[in-house]
């Protein structure tokens, strides 16, 4: 009886475990396959060779370009958008605010909800060095010395592609932290005004300790982001001026698709993978343990 | 209400699978259709090209509706992608049975790697045996198109890039349209000291406009047997102390383009620096003319890239390519594709239509008139004509793999981050990597 | 007492915080007004006033992009959203009852499997998914979208719907079972009705995931005719870079559907994103 209705019931997960058996493990095997041979889009045969991939992996300077611009997403990433985000958060739950608390939150969540090419034309028409909004607010109120071509300059150019992140994600961010204080009794606040904390110290002793699961969680997803972005600067940059903007995600896209190497363009997605997946580990945990909790 | 709600979810459902199997099964719907047209007197002819845009995909469809009019047995199937995404698909399936019978094609090595498939027809006697339809075939487009004394295509339009100047600007500063580097630099520091802050304007953004610049100098520049074996990834080095210099001078060009350059677009400089007066002068493709009826009010005229001194370049080549249509071996009605392309390539068909409506040059001598087309069109059919030879666009030339890199590289020169040999240095190292491929 | 009374009080740090605030708010919001704005605008009126409103309301901007291809976008966009959000919904509620009801270590095996997905950016199976499409003869097809959209958020869709269904009383289900109840009765009778919540919010996460996905929609789809919004986007406004009226209106019409989305099911929204804590 409780064998037969086994067997009912993995005929309903089977489906699912076939769908993501064919999209999401096959392809990454196939990945770590594809990364030791060579073959373009259109050939109908790939040929084995070896190490080659990684041998070019380990000596191409757009690698290291790449692995410092995504390394520096994920660490503006990390302070704005978690380290501010969870500030943000915590004064908007503060009773203070508790009016306009939700006008703020709905209105910082907002960009979240455009998708990428929208947000990234919207601020090419910001960055535009002509009649940019950007510049033209500087000149507005004086700062003609500030105004700049904001896209252009390799100096500049990756901040300003990472701005966009912060100015879409932030919101976002914030949200799980307020959901995460909202879980915060109230008496461990009022215990601690008690014996006179100001509401710094509330923050770092309550707050924080309190949050520090949200906390890893955010962090998790915003590394990760960090470290497979693609479209902001496939769409803002082309990855230039040079390859300044470059990033793996979108080095390994112009390797497969434009230059039509596909077994390097696989070996890249396998460092990608690595990286991502040593991170996402610790994020698989940390939501298994929540969960345990609930 | 509940009841409702799954009825919509589930006609969107039916409707995206109904689609999808549209998509995927115009082909075998086609083949049916050759079958009985074999037997009936329907036949089917499969048109493959690259303008799924407006205006040119509006002009295909109407050009097409009007075939068939004229010609009811005949049906024509219309399928198009863009540029790219034509690129890979028509390479995908030019080698297979699926290859269409008629197919858009650019000359040179993307033309050579089609017939290098075996199922490109040889045309050759359609224009021996219809002298009074080829003779109006511009020369300079069926050069590209000739392997081995074969002309393996027909065709349908041509383009070059030349410097495109702004005639009052020149005529109030006293300049002549510059023959040679020196005065080409000579004319840009006049235009400067004038107070023009861009003397030319150009879109950084785009790597294919930087590729176009390359292109051009590469050739002007580089001993041309070097170059070609350059450009062929089996023996490709790019060593050459002529290439360095090519990046000097592009460096020294860029120095004239001003600071939001490497930020805007080819198109967004068109429209706020040259239509405007702001920039004097732009490197244009002749196919820009006709997007530039309602932006440019004043006279422009135009002159072909300068010569460098040292060049070992033909200096009179101009860069540009024809492109046209390849029929299939295999097709099963080859007299008609033939028919239809022939009708398609004359004043009848789509030759007026292409260059007033889809604003490219058409390749059929004597179509454009003065009441048909613009002036400037006209005049840039006449340079087509008398330049030298055509030299292919970077992009065409050369491997992906090393025209990225080349145009990533000239970026970086242009913003400073690198110096010249350094980026042929990169570009050394890909045109290795490439040759241990083949 | 002295300290309840504090605790509201308004000094100058809390002034200072609320200028903040609402400089951030003017960050996030003048920007979106500022498409709004603009896309009543023709070409001058944006380049040459660039912060005025419109001089004349240009509504026709919206009437040319949809008929210059936004129409055809969205239309794809709604048919893959719709193909992705049934087909992620019955098969995560599926695989989540049967978890449920699996009374072997197997059902433990087989959640992890799925859950493991979550460890997959999806830029890692970018170049063999293609290949793979290729190969299966559905590239350039919705189903080159919907299936591995699909695929991609079983994972999350999974984990949500089971952590619900265990909630779900057991006494219902034995009484049923007692009744005769088949299997799948039980699944369609009790669970489906009972989940409607997490279900809502599942097709709310699925439907912005793939409404805005672009990184699959750029390589899967060549024919124009089958581009999704957020690709189409791009195509249209480099087809169309000078008439930037007409480019921000269809930038408006991509925005519209999930930002009424948003306001109509903002509760399941944010529960959505906050409970799977994975950005779509």
């Amino acid at each position: 009886m409780t064998q037969k209705r086994n067997r009912t019931a993995f005929f309903y997960i089977l489906p699912c475990l076939i769908v993501l058996g064919l999209f999401v493990y096959y392809p990454l095997i196939m990945n770590l396959v594809y990364s030791f041979q060579s073959f373009g889009m259109s050939d109908t045969t790939r040929e084995f060779v070896g190490l080659a991939n990684f041998k070019k992996l380990f000596s191409d300077e757009i690698i290291l370009t790449s692995l410092k611009n995504n390394v520096l997403y994920a660490v503006i990433s990390v302070i704005i958008q978690v380290g501010f985000g969870l500030v943000l958060a915590a004064v908007l739950e503060d009773r203070v605010f508790q009016k306009f608390s939700p006008f703020f939150r709905t209105t910082y969540f907002i960009p979240t909800l455009l998708s990428m090419t929208v947000v990234c034309l919207l601020f090419e028409f910001i960055y535009n060095p002509q009649m940019g909004l950007l510049n033209s607010f500087l000149e507005l109120i004086g700062l003609d010395g500030l105004t700049n071509v904001w896209l252009g300059k390799s100096s500049i150019a990756m901040y300003a592609v990472i701005a966009v992140s912060q100015w879409q994600s932030t919101g976002y961010v914030t949200m799980l932290f307020i959901v995460a204080i909202q879980k915060i009794p109230r008496d461990l606040y009022e215990a601690a005004e008690m014996d006179g904390a100001g509401k710094i110290r509330q923050f770092f002793c309550i707050t924080v300790p309190q949050v520090k699961q949200m906390f890893f969680v955010t962090m998790v997803i915003t590394v990760v982001g960090a470290f497979t972005v693609f479209n902001e600067p496939y769409i803002l940059t082309g990855g230039g001026p040079g390859t300044s903007t470059m990033t793996l995600a979108l080095h390994m896209y112009q390797t497969g698709v434009v230059k039509n190497d596909m077994g390097y363009a696989s070996t890249i997605a396998l460092l990608i993978f690595v990286i991502t997946a040593v991170l996402s580990s610790i994020q698989f945990l940390t939501i298994g343990g929540k969960e345990e909790e609930a | 209400m509940k009841l409702k709600k799954y009825n919509v979810l589930a006609a969107a459902v039916l409707a995206a699978f109904a689609l999808t199997a549209c998509g995927g099964g115009s082909e075998t719907a086609s083949n049916e259709g050759a079958g009985s047209g074999a037997g009936g007197d329907q036949i089917e002819i499969d048109f493959f090209h690259r303008w799924p845009n407006d205006p040119k995909n509006a002009m295909f469809k109407e050009l097409i509706a009007r075939y068939e009019e004229e010609n009811p047995n005949v049906k024509i199937n219309m399928d198009c992608i863009l540029n790219d995404q034509y690129k890979e698909k028509i390479r995908m399936i030019v080698s297979t049975d699926e290859v269409p019978d008629i197919f858009s094609s650019w000359s040179g090595t993307f033309a050579q790697e089609m017939i290098d498939s075996g199922n490109v027809m040889d045309l050759t006697s359609v224009f021996e045996e219809d002298p009074e339809w080829s003779d109006t075939i511009a020369e300079v487009s069926k050069g590209p198109f000739t392997f081995d004394g074969k002309l393996m295509a027909i065709p349908w339009s041509q383009d070059g890039k030349a410097f495109f100047y702004n005639k009052r600007i020149f005529e109030e500063n006293n300049l002549e349209v510059p023959t040679t580097w020196e005065e080409f630099i000579d004319v840009l520091d006049k235009l400067k000291a004038a107070g023009y802050e861009t003397p030319i304007a150009e879109g950084l953004k785009d790597q294919w406009a930087i590729l176009h610049y390359l292109g051009t100098m590469n050739q002007r520049m580089v001993d041309p047997e070097v170059l070609a074996a350059d450009y062929d990834p089996a023996t490709g080095e790019f060593t050459d102390p002529a290439y360095v210099d090519v990046l000097e001078k592009w460096q020294q060009l860029t120095s004239y383009m001003g600071e939001v350059a490497v930020a805007i677009d080819h198109e967004t400089a068109r429209n706020t620096l040259f239509a405007t007066e702001e920039a004097p002068i732009m490197y244009l493709q002749f196919a820009e003319i006709s997007l530039m009826t309602d932006t440019v009010n004043f006279d422009y005229g135009y002159f072909n890239f300068p010569a460098f001194e040292e060049g070992k370049g033909d200096p009179n080549a101009l860069t540009g390519a024809p492109e046209g249509f390849m029929i299939s071996n295999k097709a099963e009605h080859p007299e008609e594709c033939i028919k239809f392309l022939k009708w398609l390539v004359s004043p009848e068909g789509g030759a007026v239509q292409l260059t007033v409506e889809g604003g490219d040059l058409t390749c059929v001598n004597g179509a454009l008139t003065e009441e048909n087309a613009l002036p400037a069109q006209i005049e840039a059919l006449e340079t087509i004509d008398a330049a030298s030879q055509m030299a292919p666009w970077f992009d065409n030339a050369c491997d992906a793999s090393i025209y990225t890199v080349f145009g990533q590289g000239a970026s970086a020169v242009a913003t400073g981050d690198m110096t010249p040999e350094d980026a042929m240095a990169d570009v050394q190292a890909a045109a290795a990597d490439l040759r241990t491929k083949q | 007492m002295k300290d309840f009374s504090a605790r509201k009080r308004i000094g100058i740090g809390e002034v200072i915080w609320m200028i903040l605030l609402v400089v951030l708010a003017v960050l996030i919001i003048y920007p979106m007004f500022w498409i709004v704005m603009s896309s009543f605008k023709d070409y001058n009126g944006i380049f040459q006033d660039v912060w005025g409103l419109p001089e004349t309301w240009l509504f026709e901007n919206y009437v040319t992009a949809w008929d210059r291809g936004i129409s055809s976008y969205f239309i794809n966009s709604v048919i893959v959203s719709a193909g992705t959000i049934l087909g992620v919904v019955l098969l995560t509620t599926f695989a989540a009852f049967g978890i449920c009801q699996m009374k072997s270590r197997l059902a433990d095996f087989c959640f992890l499997a799925i859950l493991g997905g979550l460890l997959l950016s999806p830029q890692v199976c970018l170049m063999p998914l293609y290949m793979l499409l290729k190969n299966l003869g559905i590239k350039d097809t919705y189903l080159a979208l919907i299936l591995p959209y699909i695929a991609f958020r079983i994972p999350v869709s999974v984990m949500l719907i089971r952590s619900f269904f265990i909630g779900i009383p057991k006494d219902l289900e034995e009484s049923a079972i007692i009744d005769g109840a088949s299997f799948f009765e039980i699944y369609r009778k009790i669970y489906l009705p009972l989940s409607k919540p997490i279900i809502s919010t599942v097709i709310i996460m699925t439907a912005y995931y793939s409404w805005n996905e672009f990184v699959f929609a750029t390589m899967f789809i060549d024919s124009s005719e089958r581009q999704t919004i957020p690709v189409g986007l791009m195509v249209f406004s480099d087809g169309l870079m000078t008439n930037w009226g007409v480019v921000m209106a269809g930038m408006v019409i991509a925005c519209l559907p999930i930002c009424v989305l948003f306001i109509l099911m903002q509760k399941s929204f944010i529960r959505g994103i906050t409970a799977g804590s994975v950005k779509g």
